[in-house]
Order: C-alpha cells, then structure tokens, then sequence
C-alpha cells in the first residue's frame, strides 16, 4: 500500500502540475495551444496566413516573398519563465531541438537561421531582414524567473495542418520535455466578398 | 480492504485537485510579479551613438554618473507597446532623481515611430538603430530588453519581456543605485 501511495505521489508531482490549455486566444480572437507546467508556459496563438502575408509585405518584402513565409504556418508564441523572482529557476531552450510530428513524418521548425540562409542570395533589404529576425522567437534563449518573450514560430505546413509539437527546455540544466498534441496550422481563409 | 483503497484514492484524487489549485495560483501569481535580473559580473555597457527621430544625437557615456534604463524595442512588438506606458509613469517618478531612461528601436524609420508615439506618447527619448549596430553589442536576443547601468557604466539588472516599470518595489531597486 505504501509502495502504491509513493508511485502515485511520484506521478502526480512529476505529471499533474502540467496542463495543456487550448481555446480562443482573448486578444487574438484566434486559437491557442499552450503548454502550462510549474515553472513554464508555452502558448501558440493562430496566426492568420492573410496577417503574415500583410505584415511581410508591410516590410518590404515581395509578394512572392511574403506568401513563402504566410503559408509556413505561423503562431505567435510566448515562452514564459512562470518560477518566483525569488527562486532561482533558469529556464533554457533551443528550438532546433522542437520536434513537429504530422502525417507520421517529423520535421523542426524553421528558425531564425534557416530564414537568415533562405533569403540570403535573394537581394532582401536589409530593414526586412532585420524586422523579420526580431519578430521571429529567438532561436536559443535562457529566462531568468519573471522572465518571458513573444516571438513567432514557423513551422513549415501548409494551411490547415494538423500536427503534434514535442517541446524540449532546460529547467536549471535539467532536460525537460513535453507535447502539446493537437495543433492546427491556420486556414487560408480569402472570404469570398459576394457572399458578405 | 477496499475501504483503505477508496480512502487511497479520494486522497490522491484531493492531492490532485489542490495542486491543480496550487499551480493555477502560483502562475498567476508569478504573472504579476515584478522582477529584475542581477547582472553576473556587471559588464561594462557597450558605449553608442544614436539619433531620436528629431535628429538629435544621444551617447550612453554621456550619462555616466546617473542612472540608465536602456531598453530595446520595436514598434510592432505587443509587450514593447504593452510596457510603454508604464515605463512613461516611471519616468515621470524617476526624472526628479536624475534617472533616465534611453528607449532604442529597432529597424524601423522615423515615420512609423512617430505614429507610434500617437497611440503611446512618452517624453523620454526614443532612439533609432535602423541597421541594428547597436543591438548586436549587448547581449540580446529577443525583444523587449531592457538593462539598467549604473552611475559607473555597469550593467547591473536585466529584464528580459516587459514589466509594470511604475511597480514601487522596480523604482526602489532603480533608486537605490543612485
């Protein structure tokens, strides 16, 4: 019975405390997946193919540009170290270790890197790349407690896509992981202005 | 028997239920604290030049015996625009003790940080660094970050997303290095 009691504590004190929430993001008005655990949170908020392609082009990128990155399947992500000021929680991770599993095939994110080396040969502004690396979450990063980012992630799907996103992080060195299963990339909704 | 197991259970199943509580309460409550990091070995900060969008030209070594937030930022950034008013209440409440707070933009033009300034008016100094010279001499990586330097030119706290900069415990941390 105390054996029971003990493997049951272990349990609930390493798994219970995470939670994965989904919904409709409050400011957004879009879908959310988030990853909510001790001392972390990760959220995805849908974005839109159309608000991609519009804020790309905002920035001077070209058209065919701006559709390359809109249709990569876009969420606006916030990674955040939940741990007290006071404790000293070190939060890490590197999203080239994120696995995103869809249609039985496993595939990583398309980071900061990857656009860098895309665009290179592509004569794009400078300004452009510059806005697109900031607005992109960084590829590494490690959070003191209190500590958080937005940043958007791309995960390379077309439109509509379903897939399963293995999280991977550091909790003071310590590796941690997680799935948050479920995910769907945005529609590519063009609304059909007749029809209105 | 079975009644111990039932007991077992409605313990575990109670434990959960608390610690669900626990969690929510704690995530919570750590949304709303305010922290600021302390720097390890307080690097000297990185010297710039850099224009507001006036023209007018600020240096980092100028400031060298007061207090500076610098803080990095863009304006199509949600927690950039979200900490804004916030750090122009501070300001408001540091300006008196000489504090200043040295505000650094990231990649955009004179126009879109001026439209900007209609929806977030602050009166502390908004700089350009349009080809990002200057970012890539600190050490960040996303934005919002913001670094407190001493009167001597250290770097000694640092923020990484926004914060509620108006937040008392904050402005006693800022004041007390003056």
């Amino acid at each position: 019975m105390y054996r029971l009691i003990t493997s049951l504590l272990c349990c609930f004190s390493f798994n219970s405390f995470a939670t994965v929430l989904s919904g409709t993001d409050a400011d957004a008005r879009l879908p959310f997946w988030e990853w909510r655990g001790e001392k972390v949170s990760i959220r995805l908020v849908q974005r839109l193919p159309d608000q991609s392609r519009a804020y790309f082009m905002a920035r001077n990128f070209s058209n065919a540009q701006a559709e390359l990155m809109a249709q990569s399947c876009v969420f606006q992500t916030i990674f955040k170290n939940t741990a007290s000021p006071g404790q000293t929680r070190v939060i890490s991770y590197d999203l080239s270790d994120w696995v995103v599993k869809s249609a039985g095939r496993k595939r990583g994110l398309i980071t900061r890197e990857a656009w860098k080396k895309t665009w290179k040969t592509k004569n794009v502004a400078q300004a452009s790349l510059i806005a697109l690396e900031w607005s992109l979450l960084p590829t590494k990063h490690r959070y003191e407690p209190g500590d958080f980012n937005w940043g958007m992630t791309m995960y390379g799907l077309p439109p509509g896509t379903h897939f399963d996103l293995q999280l991977v992080w550091y909790e003071n060195d310590l590796q941690k992981k997680a799935v948050i299963p479920g995910v769907e990339c945005a529609p590519d909704i063009h609304p059909d202005p007749e029809s209105e | 028997m079975k009644s111990m197991k039932r007991s077992v259970y409605k313990f575990v199943l109670i434990l959960m239920v608390v610690g669900s509580f626990a969690v929510c309460i704690s995530v919570t409550q750590a949304d709303q604290r305010q922290s600021l990091h302390e720097v390890k070995d307080k690097p000297l900060a990185s010297d710039f030049v850099l224009k507001d969008i006036d023209g007018k030209e600020y240096r980092l070594s100028q400031y060298r015996g007061t207090v500076v937030l610098v803080n990095f930022w863009a304006t199509w950034c949600p927690p950039c625009r979200y900490e804004m008013p916030s750090m122009e209440r501070a300001y408001e409440k540091l300006k008196k003790s000489g504090i200043i707070i040295l505000a650094i933009n990231i990649g955009e033009d004179e126009d879109a940080i001026f439209k900007f300034t209609a929806d977030y008016p602050v009166s502390f100094p908004l700089l350009m660094d349009q080809d990002s010279s200057v970012i890539k001499q600190w050490p960040v990586t996303g934005l919002p970050t913001t670094y407190v330097v001493d009167p001597k030119g250290h770097i000694v706290y640092r923020a990484i997303g926004s914060r509620e900069w108006d937040d008392e415990a904050l402005l006693q941390k800022l004041e007390a290095l003056r």
